[in-house]
């Protein structure tokens, strides 16, 4: 069963008199263990997809199942848990908390939950990511791969189903890029998690299992790999 | 185990914390402006205190006292020992002391003269604050006399001085006098040295406070003052210490409210510092909340910074509170100490709750706001 599934999903936003239509009837699905990349010229919608798969928005019409629960109706409050049981992000310009140390920005996520310690598991994946020696940094002391790798690191604290990136490499060099997508990868392997890429990156395409193409808010092919 | 240990396990201090220490001179004048609030608050409201316990020392005497003499109505021009002892039984335990008076003209040996009034009483120790020398509870001879007086006259303990043609020894000085009529030229004698008088010209009941004294009053009146009659008229103060009180607290009011409005400036200013912040920090907070912390726990982090801010600006501004209260107790009641009195000390505790209370309440809407902001929104800037 797919752990992520769009059906005919609706996103429109009114600014003033003016309506957009961002999503014009999406049907999208990822399973665990597999990685999908989503293409597109600017504007056509792809953060907003992301967005509506992430929990972070909900979408005006269609239905948005996680490991096959209808969650589209969920309350603000609802949403809030399965994002943090069940979904990592990631995102093109890292959004590591600048006062906390590599091991505290990878915590955040568990640190209110005082049921579970997350400390080993942070130190392990920071370990795993190539971070062994950098724990006690603050953001301000890495360089912008090792800021992404702690963000990935951060996305898999709470052993999510699901990670959601965008532009993961974005704001990174070509080699370095190409280390975080490797890094990426073998995790999927790994965790076992379905990992959902927005890129204008030429590169990703070699690390994707499917592609999924939108313009205008339609998708308009999917790749597999 | 550091601070950040223990902090960890309640971390919406950990993160509070953290805030506070990233931008140091933005908090340090956010806790600034809390300390300035406490300290106007909290010695505003011990300078009331202050001068509230000077002014009942003060007059304390004064309004236990009821002071009795012959009325319009009265057989006789003065009191009788008959009228002292019915007295002596309505005012029970509360001293009663019939005195004589006159005045004379003592004179120095430079020639130089002083009107004196002149008291003649037994239990002198009650009437007057003896400061040098004894003060007699029976007293059957020598004399007291004012300490200005005697400075005048240029006379010293042990120095006799003439009344009616005999000569007292002078026992003690007089310093001011409890209550009103104080500082003026006394000379106090033995009962005896008046006994040419038949009648008392007044008695004094010094009763233990001012409701006694109110009821002793009110006793004396019943038993020998008949409807409109007056045999006696007595006097006291307790009616006037009440409206020294009510001032007082009017005063201490009024003190207090000018002390609030420092501490509601400061929490406009910790409202617009917290406000800053979480509208500086909105994508950050949209990363907590994207990452699935709850509204509430956004909500507890920003509500524990303004408490933070309030504790730390309470307890500076109480720790200079109590300095400033301790100078003012030493100008006005002569003892820096007393300022540890609860009815002083209470206001640093005030100070310090209001700051706390007024912090949090700034802290309420920047919070709600910054944890109802919706993820995607607050993601986007
Ligand atoms: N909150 C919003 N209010 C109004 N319009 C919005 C909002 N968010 C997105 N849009 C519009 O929806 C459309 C899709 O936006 P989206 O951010 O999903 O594009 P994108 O594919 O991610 O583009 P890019 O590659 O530039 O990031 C755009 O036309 C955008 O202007
Ligand atoms: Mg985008």
């Amino acid at each position: 069963m797919n752990v992520i599934e769009l059906e005919d999903v609706v996103k429109r936003y009114r600014s003033g008199e003016e309506i957009i239509e961002a999503l014009k009837g999406v049907d999208f699905q990822a399973d665990r263990g597999e990685m999908v990349t989503v293409i597109g010229p600017s504007g056509s919608g792809k953060s907003t997809m992301l967005n509506i798969i992430g929990l972070l928005d909900t979408p005006t019409e269609g239905t948005v199942r996680l490991d096959g629960r209808n969650v589209t109706d969920f309350s603000e409050d609802e949403l809030t848990e399965e994002r943090r049981s069940g979904i990592g992000f990631v995102f093109q310009d890292f959004h590591l908390l600048p006062m906390l140390t590599a091991t505290e920005n990878v915590e955040l996520p568990s640190m209110w939950d005082t049921s579970v310690d997350r400390h080993d598991r942070a130190i392990d994946l920071l370990e795993r990511v190539g971070l062994g020696d950098r724990l006690e940094h603050t953001p301000k002391q890495l360089s912008g791969g090792q800021k992404q790798r702690v963000a990935i690191a951060r996305a898999l604290i709470n052993e999510p189903d699901i990670l959601l990136a965008d532009e993961p490499t974005g704001n990174l060099d070509q080699d370095t890029g190409e280390t975080i997508l490797e890094e990426l990868t073998r995790l999927k392997e790994e965790e076992d998690v379905a990992i959902v890429a927005v890129t204008h990156d030429e590169q990703m395409l070699q690390y994707t299992d499917s592609t999924v193409r939108i313009v205008d808010g339609v998708i308009q092919e999917v790749v597999p790999a | 185990m550091s601070v950040a240990d223990v902090l960890w396990r309640f971390p919406s201090a950990l993160m509070a914390w953290r805030n506070l220490g990233r931008n140091r001179v933005r908090t340090g004048l956010a806790a600034l402006g809390i300390v300035i609030g406490v300290i106007a608050i909290a010695s505003l409201g011990m300078a009331g205190a202050a001068i509230q316990q000077q002014a009942t020392t003060d007059l304390g005497g004064l309004a236990s006292e009821v002071t009795v003499s012959a009325g319009e109505d009265s057989e006789q021009d003065g009191l009788t020992d008959d009228q002292v002892a019915e007295m002596r039984a309505i005012a029970g335990d509360a001293p009663v002391v019939p005195q004589k008076s006159n005045a004379t003209r003592l004179t120095s040996r430079s020639g130089e003269e002083v009107f004196v009034s002149v008291t003649a009483v037994e239990q002198a120790n009650v009437l007057y604050n003896v400061t040098t020398g004894d003060s007699p509870d029976r007293l059957e001879s020598g004399a007291l006399i004012s300490a200005s007086t005697a400075e005048q006259l240029g006379l010293e303990i042990g120095d006799p001085v003439e009344y009616d043609g005999r000569l007292y020894r002078i026992r003690g000085l007089i310093g001011s006098s409890q209550g009103f009529g104080g500082g003026g030229n006394e000379l106090v004698l033995p009962l005896s040295a008046l006994s040419d008088q038949q009648y008392y010209d007044s008695v004094t009941i010094e009763a233990s406070d001012g409701d006694q004294a109110t009821a002793i009053s009110d006793g004396l009146e019943e038993r020998f003052n008949e409807g409109d009659e007056e045999v006696i008229s007595v006097t006291n103060f307790a009616g006037v210490q009440d409206n020294i009180d009510s001032f007082l607290n009017t005063l201490n009011l009024a003190l207090l409210g000018i002390g609030s409005i420092s501490l509601v400036v400061a929490s406009v200013a910790i409202l617009n510092v917290m406000l800053m912040s979480t509208i500086e920090r909105r994508g950050e907070i949209g990363v907590l909340r994207a990452v699935g912390i709850r509204r509430g726990e956004v909500l507890r982090m920003i509500l524990t910074e303004a408490a933070f801010l309030g504790v730390i600006g309470g307890f500076l501004g109480a720790l200079v509170s109590l300095g400033v209260g301790m100078l003012m107790f030493d100008l006005i009641a002569d003892d820096a100490l007393l300022v540890f009195g609860w009815s002083s000390f209470r206001y640093l505790f005030y100070g310090f709750g209001f700051a706390v209370f007024a912090s949090l309440l700034s802290g309420l809407y920047p919070a709600w706001k910054a944890a109802n902001d919706r993820p995607v929104d607050a993601l986007r800037g």
